[in-house]
């Protein structure tokens, strides 16, 4: 009893921040250990497109980590959610909002190990002039609570979204999909933010680009049970 | 403050490999990152495919890989024959394989089971109450659960769980004969 206590307790304050490597912020020494072990030069970043979707791809490669953005097409979004329970309007909702692929990797263990954090919401989506934050797992919760989506419907979009905030130690990946909140076909820059070897580490992504959405919207009719849904 | 910079401020004198000393690596570069302290896994009973209840305490006294997964996810399913080649090797030995489907029913992952030969139980939990006791946040995450029922090790993502050093370390934690 006591024993579960004490994992509640670390559960209620996310007890992986109980990992020593976890709780560092950039100091000098951190900066110091980047610099000396070549861990900011040696950062590439590409754009191609992935063998398995097909599709075009936008790349960070450093030293200890690799974030892969795989375009997806809005047929592919609108599908995936339509057959786990969501009806047709709330799927296009997902589908036309630029979802990508997300396969972030701490690939430490080939170099020298350390553990990777990072929050979504430190990310940030430019667009001409505009700077605005992702649209997270939490976000969206709110929303499809408010549309009175199923529950089995909600939980495999919270499961099916890249974590808000994850630890990555070396070895460790997820994958799973970012919702940019953007129109289909739209571009846009993204800034890249994690914590690794004690630093604050930040990238930019440029010039993404929302895959079109080559299906018309189908507007709901009395007979789909999602028209008598609250818009 | 102090505390984070004098961290740092060891990591720069290259002191700081014992934080992560815990990752063992095996030869094929695959990693069981440990929990630095091992706590009791949270107690919980779901059914299986066939309606039959698993409590967690029923396995105490051996080592439990409990596995959180959904069949639609890529990494889940990639790494889900691995699974079951490893469950066929170490079940002589008192390792458990325990597969918890997060959100999905038993016709779903029946249809899944169609295309993949897993012989090890697949609990079904459905309304994902057992994923966040364990504060999962990313699918696939699997616990290692010690014969005491500790959480020793967390692994984020597929592992190749036939890979004889991985199970080298998971019959390391049973009880010497």
């Amino acid at each position: 009893m006591l024993g579960f206590m004490r994992l509640q307790s670390m559960i209620n304050s996310d007890w992986t921040r109980a990992l020593p490597w976890k709780s560092w912020q950039p100091g000098l020494g951190g900066v110091l250990l980047a610099m000396a072990g070549g861990v900011m030069a040696q950062t590439e970043i590409s754009t191609g497109i992935d063998a398995e979707a097909g599709l075009p791809y936008w790349e960070i490669h450093a030293p200890g980590m690799s974030l892969r953005l795989v375009q997806r097409l809005p047929d592919q979004t609108r599908a995936f959610f339509l057959a786990r329970g969501f009806a047709r309007t709330d799927a296009d909702v997902i589908a036309r909002s630029c979802v990508f692929q997300t396969i972030f990797k701490n690939t430490s263990q080939t170099v020298r190990p350390s553990a990777l954090e990072y929050n979504l919401r430190d990310w940030r989506v430019r667009v001409a002039s505009a700077v605005r934050g992702l649209k997270t797992r939490e976000d969206w919760a709110e929303a499809w609570a408010s549309r009175g989506v199923p529950q089995a419907a909600r939980i495999a979009f919270e499961w099916a979204l890249l974590p808000t905030r994850q630890v990555y130690n070396p070895g460790d990946y997820n994958w799973g999909m970012s919702v940019f909140n953007l129109p289909p076909d739209s571009r846009f820059d993204l800034d890249v933010v994690w914590q690794q070897y004690g630093a604050r580490r930040a990238e930019v992504l440029k010039d993404i680009h929302c895959a079109p959405d080559a299906s018309t919207p189908i507007a709901p009719t009395p007979a789909t049970p999602a028209a008598t849904k609250a818009p | 403050m102090r505390r984070n910079t004098l961290a740092s401020s060891v990591c720069a004198l290259g002191l700081c490999a014992w934080l992560v000393a815990a990752q063992a690596i095996t030869p094929a570069g695959q990693t069981l990152p440990e929990i630095p302290h091992p706590v009791a896994a949270p107690d919980f009973e779901l059914k299986d495919l066939d309606g039959v209840p698993h409590r967690l305490t029923d396995y105490r006294g051996k080592v439990v890989v409990l596995n959180f997964w959904a069949t639609w996810c890529p990494p889940c399913r990639y790494e889900m024959p691995s699974m079951q080649r490893g469950w066929a090797a170490a079940q002589a030995d008192d390792i458990v394989f325990l597969g918890v489907n997060v959100g999905e029913d038993a016709d779903t992952v029946f249809m899944f089971l169609a295309d993949y030969s897993v012989e090890f139980p697949l609990l079904l939990d459905m309304d994902a109450k057992v994923i966040k006791q364990y504060q999962v946040v990313g699918l696939p995450t699997t616990y290692i659960i010690d014969p005491q029922g500790r959480l020793t090790h967390r692994v984020v993502g597929s592992r190749e769980w036939d890979d004889a050093a991985l199970l080298k370390v998971l019959r390391g934690l049973l009880p010497k004969p």
